[in-house]
């Protein structure tokens, strides 16, 4: 398994965004996560896979330490976001989380209008200059999170009266307006209609032209559908990291086998 | 009670196939059980609205008459001989005059006007005559001359107060029954009052004074207000206001949002919960010690007031806060730090304004149960007998004055029953500002909840 991942990250050294070494979570006594490595490329979809409990939020939230919000969370070991460690005592996490947005399971906009939502992040972080700008920023955001014409005659609505899929989206453009470099997603379409999954779906597939993206599923569907990399965890073990083709087809652990053939979940 | 199976009857796990349309035994006991409930709701209910429909029918039978007065409008010749012995109108002067001078014009007056009327009642001693009018009317004369010197040797159209069971006859508190045994009024003094009063010379009106006036004696419950009273429970309000909001709020958000959860926030979170629960009294033994014995904070001042009613509303603006931050769902915090929001950002721009109503239903309670506190004012001295009005704030805070609920406990220990209706009176006020606030709150809450 750690041969895999040092052959991917040989074949493309420079693309990587993200690398993480022997991570370790604890939840106070729980080993929540067991000596995770992986090597994170830029402008690809990573499917992180596994049955419930396995440990693929807790990984994703310690890439945006998110992890640091929980008291009884301990992180160890070394990710590096463009080689720089994010756990390094001079780096402030609130910097790392403009860098690396995040999307969550359920969508929860913020309970203010439409626009507001879209342009709270480039105002806390200072993106524009003015009110044109921002506005700029409002739209492109929303067109990339293809919810622009949905939404363009309304934006002083609220945001939580939009549909769930809708919200989602909305979630998607709020991450997405404050440039980030990479973006996580935790289950991003487990709370909606398969309507809805397959526009965020498409989304996902758009936003890897400018990002980085790490997208947790429960559905090997979907990490077939729009994953190029897909990493299988179990019991808070990384078992194996791959191109999607190659997990799905050829699987080199018993255990990824026995999930992709729906034995274990 | 509802959810509990029921024993079954007959053959176990077989259910008869009965019709829909008739209930089967089963059916009908869960519903039996739930109309009970409903009816023991609607019991509750209805007590608790009887018991509230009685009090406050009492109070406002009893206290409903503190706002009407009876005056006697008379002329008065404010006599120079006696009032400006010096004849200079100099106020330094005549302040050397004591109401007992004021007293003899009044008493002049009076048996002048009520001579001209060629009244015949037999027995009306000239004492019975001058009793009449208040005790305190001579002072409220001198007052006013005192105020405007220009009106001595002028005869004056005067309203004044009139003897508090004269006022009670019209009130019906005193009947010629109860003045046959009563010291205080003749029933000679009650048909001159009748007498009066046809002739339009004895009216009851608004009694503007009962909201303005300090407390009075013993002896002169017709004079006595709540001015002092409503003063000293505005500037404690203000003291509460100023330090237990923000400190509680503070102290709730460092709380939820900031501090770590360890032994020493768990020890604090106990220690917050138990100090709810701590008898009000306590608060001002604590009071006592601390701002008077040690601070060296003056007596009856509403500061000392407003300082232990801050440690006492303290926790339940704690309380009501924290609970308000914790309903915020943390979905929302996620959001704003997962922007790359700082805590304290997500927490302002978020949290708190969806905590809002909360903090503030929470802390207008919090107000309100202070504003009714007596017990520890009892104890730092709010009980004195305070006639002079505090300064203004800040420096009046430091001045002694009395509190709304304090001067109702105060009237109710006096003998004369005029002071049961004062007292009555002053609750009616006292609950009227609990609704005000009350009502403030359900604002409040209205504005500023989201409608989304
Ligand atoms: N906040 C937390 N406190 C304690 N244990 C947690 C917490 N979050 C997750 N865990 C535990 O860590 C393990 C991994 O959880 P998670 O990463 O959420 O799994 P997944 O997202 O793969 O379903 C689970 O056993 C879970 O019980
Ligand atoms: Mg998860």
């Amino acid at each position: 398994m750690y041969d895999t991942t040092r052959t991917e990250s040989a074949v493309s050294q420079q693309d990587i965004k993200i690398s993480a070494r022997n991570v370790q979570v604890y939840y106070g006594d729980k080993h929540a996560l067991k000596d995770v490595n992986v090597d994170i490329q830029d402008k690809t979809v990573t499917a992180f896979i596994g049955p419930s409990g396995c440990g693929k939020s807790t990984f994703l939230r310690c890439i945006n330490r998110m992890n640091d919000t929980i008291d009884i969370a301990s992180v160890k070991g070394e990710i590096r976001l463009d080689g720089e460690d994010i756990y390094d005592r001079r780096v402030d996490p609130v910097q790392l989380r403009a860098k690396v947005g995040m999307v969550f399971q359920k969508p929860n906009p913020f309970p203010k209008s439409i626009y507001d939502n879209v342009a709270y992040g480039p105002r806390i972080h200072g993106l524009s200059r003015n009110k044109a700008e921002l506005d700029e920023i409002v739209e492109k955001s929303l067109r990339g999170a293809a919810l622009w014409n949905e939404v363009k005659d309304r934006l002083a609505e609220p945001g939580t009266g939009l549909s769930g899929g809708q919200q989602q989206r909305l979630c998607i453009a709020r991450a997405v307006a404050t440039a980030p470099e990479v973006l996580l997603m935790d289950e991003p379409c487990s709370a909606l209609d398969p309507i809805a999954t397959g526009q965020v779906e498409e989304l996902i597939d758009q936003l890897r032209e400018q990002f980085s993206v790490v997208i947790v599923t429960h559905s090997m569907q979907q990490a077939a559908r729009v994953s190029q990399k897909t990493a299988f965890f179990h019991l808070g073990n990384l078992v194996e990291y791959g191109a999607t083709d190659d997990i799905f087809t050829k699987p080199q652990d018993s255990r990824t086998e026995a999930y992709i053939s729906g034995r274990i979940g | 009670m509802t959810d509990m199976p029921l024993p079954q009857t007959g053959r176990a796990g077989a259910r008869t196939k009965g019709s829909l349309l008739q209930a089967d035994s089963r059916t009908r006991r869960r519903n039996a059980a739930e109309k009970r409930f409903r009816a023991y709701g609607v019991t509750a209910i209805a007590i608790a609205i009887l018991a509230l429909v009685f009090l406050l029918t009492t109070i406002i039978r009893d206290g409903a008459s503190a706002f009407r007065q009876t005056y006697l409008s008379i002329p008065v010749t404010l006599d120079a001989e006696i009032l400006d012995p010096q004849g200079n109108r100099d106020v330094a002067e005549m302040s050397r005059v004591l109401t007992l001078g004021y007293g003899r014009v009044l008493d002049a007056a009076l048996d002048r006007s009520i001579g001209s009327l060629e009244l015949n009642i037999p027995g009306l001693s000239e004492g019975d005559v001058d009793g009449i009018v208040s005790r305190e009317a001579s002072a409220q004369l001198r007052q006013r001359v005192l105020n405007d010197p220009e009106l001595v040797g002028q005869t004056v159209e005067l309203n004044v107060l009139v003897n508090g069971r004269i006022d009670g006859y019209f009130k019906g508190r005193v009947t010629m029954a109860s003045a046959e045994r009563d010291s205080n009024v003749s029933p000679q003094q009650l048909l001159l009052a009748d007498a009066l009063a046809e002739r339009g010379l004895l009216v009851t009106r608004f009694n503007r004074e009962f909201i303005t006036n300090p407390d009075a004696s013993d002896q002169r419950p017709e004079a006595a207000g709540i001015g002092v009273a409503i003063i000293g429970s505005v500037y404690m309000m203000l003291v509460v206001l100023f330090l237990a909001v923000p400190i509680g709020v503070a102290a709730s958000i460092y709380l939820e949002e900031f501090a770590p959860k360890n032994r020493i926030t768990d020890i604090i979170e106990v220690n917050i919960s138990n100090l709810a629960a701590v008898p009000s009294i306590v608060f001002g033994i604590l009071g006592l010690a601390v701002f008077i014995n040690f601070a060296g904070l003056p007596q009856s001042a509403p500061i000392v007031g407003g300082l232990v009613l801050t440690l006492m509303t303290l926790p339940t603006i704690i309380i009501a806060t924290r609970a308000a931050l914790k309903a915020v769902p943390p979905s929302i915090r996620d959001a704003a730090l997962g922007v790359g929001a700082s805590k304290m950002q997500s927490v302002f721009h978020h949290v708190l304004p969806l905590a809002m109503p909360g903090i503030l239903t929470g802390t207008i309670i919090g107000l309100a149960q202070a504003l009714g506190e007596t017990a520890p004012l009892l104890l730092i001295g709010m009980v004195a007998f305070v006639r002079e009005y505090p300064g203004g704030p800040p420096e009046g805070l430091f001045d002694p004055a009395s509190a709304l609920p304090v001067q109702v406990y105060n009237w109710t220990q006096r003998s004369d029953p005029a002071f049961v209706e004062r007292a009555s009176g002053a609750i009616i006020v006292l609950l009227i500002f609990l609704l005000c606030m009350n009502l403030l709150a359900v604002y409040l809450r209205r504005r500023f909840e989201r409608r989304w």
